[in-house]
């Protein structure tokens, strides 16, 4: 990089609260949040289909957006604003250090503001095109969240939003970083924002994405608990098989990265909001950085189906070794190396049968390679985390707990873990405490065939 | 080969510009407009000074305010690419037409989970590659990792979705496939899928600044030498979520639209796709490739002023052409015309020509300027990436495209922008250009495109 790019600040709302305070205290305790009850009303879900997700206390925004302000955005919008107001009071800076043409922004959605398209094209559908709120409209757009907070900010740099599904976030910090290393930039606000609205959720359920409970009806209609009888792989839904998984699991809606009875995710709503800035730039102010931004790399598997999971684990896996060699690291590297050593990976598996599969698929076929490149490594992954046990799929929780963890914070046990999947091999942290991290990777592969990966130093 | 020609930095800086950079240029360009299916469809609609603005079949318009739109039309020979076949005019709307052909495409890949946009998006990619002699396979075959996908898109499958949703709604089954690729990143994925890429792949969903801002991402990566070949564009398709979003806000004029026209009253809306592929300077000559034209800089900025409407005084546009032209190297008198933005909304075409102003200062009144989306519509996500091919065929070709509609009023006499009227106009000269786009929510993007010099086509 041209100029080194620290990450000083962060901002996160979920349903852990609003704070990177009430994220580090759920992290640290592997303890996910309460998840809530999905409003089924629309009639769009299954009847054992998923019923549950973390969503955000609209409380926890209340501190940083007020009502009148509040009242003119998405969901979306209002959670990326709040958590870009937690970071920029986390950073120290006066709002009016960050007005000007010297912010730039980038969001990473996945779904964008689904709810405002939703209630838009419910009134087109039903009521007929010239009922079409135009409040709705301007809130429906994907960039709305990254539109308000450079609103809200005065941030008159580039505006950027990504969307790449579960690689997004990491795209967007890249980029983030990308601008400010390059000097387009003095600083940057980036993050990840996302909605789970009831009728995404039926969608994500139809498709198989969500874990499950065991049915009342004794039926096992995909019980989310081990049963493999979610996340089909192939996009298309092929979860509701109805298959009783006979296991004795508890029937509960769990996301269980890397556990043989994995069998989908919890979805989660939220937004996180990082601010990037020059190592010089927060010496100056004698600001201490959570994490300084090493590198980083992504990837695309062209075998993966636009919706599910491909079976491309060694040309990830070898981008991943391109990506690290880039920053100075190498899988396997030990201290006295004379490399970046990387010794934490924190891994965006969230219990997706085929998304967990691919992940650990890389993150072996990176590590197998050794560490001058030859096939000679052992495979040995370092400390491999799993924050999405904890944040669940989506809404940014999981870059805001790779900063976390690149800045030495605790992490406890993975919720949901039981049984290593010996097809995967990969069993994510107990809770036992760690070591401070020298240089942490997150990595993120996303259905449809993306995936992305960011070096970050303590 | 002969030793390239000065570029407008050069020329300014003696001939000293910064070479540590790689240089990209454009090798291949593919595109879907109203006008057809590929580049010279496009070219030859524009240059003839035609609108593909007109009623429009894509789905009931009946209760919408406005009527036209500039639609793609059907391909020589019936069915869109994948087997589908197109729906009649009046077909779709809540029930759809059309009936999605089986079979899997490349890869295993069900076409029928291919979205309008994704089409759309796939011929241009096609086409592109062609014409930079990298399709048969020949960018599957190169290094892994060092082919990337940067892509814009509005809405991605959106069309799609408003069928499935007006199906759930009324209580009608619909198939649940026809919603896998209804995401923004439908349309850059589909591409990565189908030519088998295996380097970044990133979809930027900034409105109407999308597929301007997904070129300058991928001019980075090129010049970074994070890949050595980049497909970067932009897909839309026609939906009725923008149709009457935008008709919401009276932002739709009921004629074809007229940018800085007096009485203009809006846009109009398009569809399409158009691809650019990027290399660097050294990799296409080494491959015997004749570059189109080089991409020279890109700039981005934002109003952070309203969620719909430009900031006025168009400081914020003005920031990002003058970020493109700084990363080019070049001064504004380097700049030969201008591929502006301009919708045909009041409003914006007025912070647009303040914005030029800003930049061109009294050269602005003289600057020859183009309005792509007088011809084609406003394709949105992928409005950056199309006029960033017309503004690569201006260079190449030597001659500006007229705006069509000569009897479309006067030049508002607020905006006096030099509007290429009646005939293309001859710029045997010209070497640089910039294309503007400037987006809901203030994102704005500038783009700066040079002739290539350094041999005759």
């Amino acid at each position: 990089l041209s100029r080194e790019v620290v990450i000083t600040a962060l901002g996160t709302a979920g349903a852990w609260g609003g704070g990177r305070c009430c994220l580090e205290r759920a992290l640290a305790a592997g303890t996910p949040p309460a998840p809530a009850e999905v409003d089924r009303g629309g009639g769009f879900h299954r009847t054992h289909g998923a019923r549950r997700a973390l969503l955000t206390p609209l409380a926890a925004l209340a501190p940083w957006l007020p009502a009148a302000e509040a009242r003119r955005m998405s969901l979306p919008s209002r959670l990326a604003v709040a958590a870009a107001r937690m970071a920029v009071a986390d950073s120290g800076l006066a709002a009016e250090q960050l007005a000007g043409p010297g912010t730039a922004v980038v969001v990473a959605t996945a779904f964008g503001p689904s709810s405002f398209s939703e209630c838009l094209l419910r009134q087109v559908l039903l009521e007929g095109p010239e009922a079409a709120s135009p409040y709705f409209f301007t809130e429906s757009v994907t960039n709305a969240p990254a539109a308000q907070i450079a609103i809200a900010c005065r941030a008159r740099g580039a505006n950027l939003t990504l969307c790449q599904r579960e690689a997004g976030a990491l795209l967007a910090a890249a980029r983030g970083a990308a601008e400010v290393a390059s000097g387009r930039a003095e600083r940057a606000l980036v993050g990840a924002v996302d909605e789970i609205s009831p009728l995404l959720h039926a969608l994500l359920d139809r498709f198989g994405t969500l874990a499950r409970r065991l049915g009342a009806s004794g039926r096992g209609e995909g019980c989310g608990d081990g049963c493999g009888n979610g996340d089909s792989g192939d996009g298309c839904g092929g979860g509701d098989s109805g298959v009783s998984c006979g296991e004795g699991c508890d029937g509960g809606e769990v996301g269980r990265p890397f556990d043989r009875r994995r069998a989908g995710v919890v979805a989660a709503d939220g937004a996180t909001v990082l601010l990037l800035e020059t190592a010089e730039a927060a010496a100056r102010r004698g600001r201490r950085p959570l994490a300084r931004v090493r590198g980083w790399g992504s990837a695309f598997d062209p075998s993966a189906p636009p919706a599910g999971w491909g079976s491309g684990g060694e040309v990830l896996g070898r981008a991943l070794r391109r990506a690290l060699a880039r920053c100075g690291a190498a899988p396997g590297a030990a201290a006295g190396d004379g490399g970046v050593v990387i010794d934490r990976i924190v891994s965006g598996a969230a219990g997706s049968r085929g998304g967990d599969r691919l992940e650990a698929r890389a993150l072996r076929a990176a590590w197998r390679g050794g560490r001058d490149g030859g096939d000679d490594g052992d495979g040995e992954l370092p400390p491999v985390l799993a924050p999405k046990a904890v944040t669940g799929e989506y809404g940014g929780g999981f870059l805001a707990a790779a900063v976390l963890a690149a800045a030495g914070a605790p992490c406890g046990p993975t919720p949901g873990f039981r049984e290593v999947d010996p097809e995967l091999g990969v069993t994510p942290h107990d809770g036992r405490p760690l070591p401070p991290p020298r240089a942490v990777l997150a990595s993120s592969v996303a259905a449809g065939g993306a995936a992305s990966w960011l070096v970050l130093e303590r | 080969m002969p030793e390239a020609e000065a570029t407008p930095a050069e020329v300014r800086q003696g001939g000293t510009a910064n070479r540590s950079r790689r240089r990209v240029v454009v090798t291949g360009i593919g595109a879907v407009s109203g006008f057809g299916w590929g580049v010279e469809p496009l070219w030859q609609g524009l240059r003839s000074a035609a609108t593909a603005i007109r009623p429009f079949g894509r789905f009931d318009h009946r209760g919408h305010r406005t009527h036209l739109a500039a639609e793609v039309p059907p391909p020589a020979g019936g069915g869109l690419p994948g087997g589908e076949r197109r729906p009649r005019s009046g077909e779709g709307g809540a029930r759809g037409g059309e009936r999605p052909a089986r079979g899997g495409g490349p890869l295993g890949v069900a076409d029928r989970q291919l979205s309008m946009a994704d089409r759309f998006a796939l011929a241009a990619a096609g086409e592109a590659l062609a014409a930079a002699g990298l399709d048969g396979g020949r960018l599957r075959a190169a290094p892994e990792g060092q082919a990337g996908v940067f892509f814009g898109s509005s809405t991605g499958g959106m069309w799609e979705t408003e069928r499935f949703l007006a199906d759930l709604l009324a209580g009608r089954r619909h198939p649940l496939h026809s919603l896998a690729s209804q995401q923004v990143n439908g349309p850059g994925d589909a591409v990565a899928r189908r030519f088998g890429v295996t380097g970044p792949v990133q979809t930027i969903s900034s409105a109407c600044a999308s597929g301007a801002l997904a070129i300058g991402a991928a001019l980075e990566a090129v010049r970074d030498g994070e890949v050595e070949v980049a497909l970067a564009g932009g897909a839309d398709s026609l939906c009725q979520l923008t149709y009457a979003g935008f008709n919401s806000l009276r932002s739709v004029d009921e004629a074809p639209c007229r940018p800085f026209r007096a009485g203009r009253a809006g846009m109009s809306l398009g569809e399409g796709s158009a691809v650019l592929v990027l290399e660097p300077l050294a990799g296409a000559l080494a491959r015997g490739v004749v570059p189109l034209a080089e991409l020279a800089g890109a700039g981005g900025s934002c109003d952070a002023f309203h969620m719909t409407a430009p900031e006025p005084d168009g400081t914020g546009a003005a920031a990002a052409i003058l970020a493109a032209l700084a990363d080019a190297g070049w001064q504004p008198a380097d700049v030969d015309f201008v591929n502006a933005h301009a919708t045909g909304t009041p409003l914006n075409d007025d912070a647009e020509w303040r914005a030029l102003e800003l930049v061109f200062g009294s050269r602005a009144e003289r600057l020859p300027v183009t309005a792509s989306k007088a011809a084609v519509g406003h394709l949105l996500g992928s409005a950056g990436a199309i006029e960033a091919a017309a503004t690569v065929l201006s260079l190449w070709r030597r001659e500006l495209p007229p705006l069509p509609g000569a009897a479309a009023g006067p030049v508002d006499a607020d905006c006096p922008a030099a509007l290429v009227r009646g005939w293309p106009l001859a710029l045997p000269e010209a070497r640089a250009a910039v294309s503007t786009s400037l987006a809901f929510g203030g994102s704005n993007a500038a783009l700066a495109f040079a002739r290539w010099t350094g041999e005759a086509p």
